[in-house]
């Protein structure tokens, strides 16, 4: 595998991360579904993961960079099965609605244990790993992937912040700690 | 609190745009441990099975 089709590659997994954290924000923002503290813990596993394809994207693949990527994925596969666990008894319905029959922290096990065994499979080429200097340090398609990734990194601590303010979240969140009354709203007021 | 991953994540991705491999690399890893302690501070009930 050359360095360009490894960095190909690795520009479509940020892509296709991206637009996992994409779906969470669309279930979040127009199903009023807000993301739980293990939810948001697995998120930061998948914006962990984006951040080791983006440096693969940027300065090329490296064997540490597949390293980050895959203890990011084990962290956020450790998260979706604690969250797993906390529903598997008979007659709990899980937290939030089902997407495509599996509620969301089995999809995030099921696609963490996908990175992991990609980062894996993708280690074995080794020819990718050799210098290259016709390699072009930008192209369009790794500018937006990129640009995607930081927009989601952001959107997600900001979205954070409005969730739970400055401490933790609670369990089972309702509504924005920070928009409700005493909040931003109080800061704002005349 | 929750959102620190999250901001960390956000500068590695700037130290990235910026051509910073090492600063991305260490932000990265900083935020991953950020992470492991917030999972360890919400892991607290007992989990409804018996191994």
């Amino acid at each position: 595998m050359t360095p360009a089709l490894s960095r190909t590659l690795n520009i479509l997994g940020l892509i296709g991360i991206c637009v996992v954290l994409m779906v969470a924000f669309v279930d979040q923002l127009a199903f009023g579904e807000l993301p739980c503290p293990l939810c948001l813990l697995q998120r930061a596993g998948f914006v962990g993961v984006a951040a080791a394809l983006a440096l693969n994207v940027r300065f090329g693949p490296r064997p540490s960079h597949y390293g980050l990527m895959i203890l990011s994925a084990a962290v956020g596969f450790a998260v979706a099965v604690r969250q797993m666990l906390l529903h598997i008894a008979p007659g709990d319905a899980g937290f939030g609605a089902p997407f495509l029959g599996l509620h969301f922290y089995s999809w995030a096990a099921i696609l963490f244990g996908v990175v992991i065994v990609g980062a894996a499979a993708l280690l074995l080429f080794d020819r990718q790993f050799s210098f290259d200097p016709g390699l072009p340090t930008w192209s369009g398609l790794a500018l937006v992937a990129l640009g995607l990734g930081f927009a989601m990194a952001l959107g997600n601590g900001v979205s954070t912040v409005l969730e739970c303010a400055g401490g933790l979240c609670p369990d089972n969140p309702t509504s924005y700690l920070l928009l409700q009354e005493g909040g931003l709203k109080n800061f704002f007021a005349p | 609190m929750m959102s620190l991953p999250f901001f960390g994540f956000t500068l590695a991705f700037a130290g990235i745009l910026a051509g910073q491999r090492r600063l991305a690399v260490a932000l990265l890893a900083l935020s991953l441990i950020a992470t492991l302690v917030l999972f360890k501070v919400h892991a607290t009930d007992a989990l409804p099975i018996s191994l």
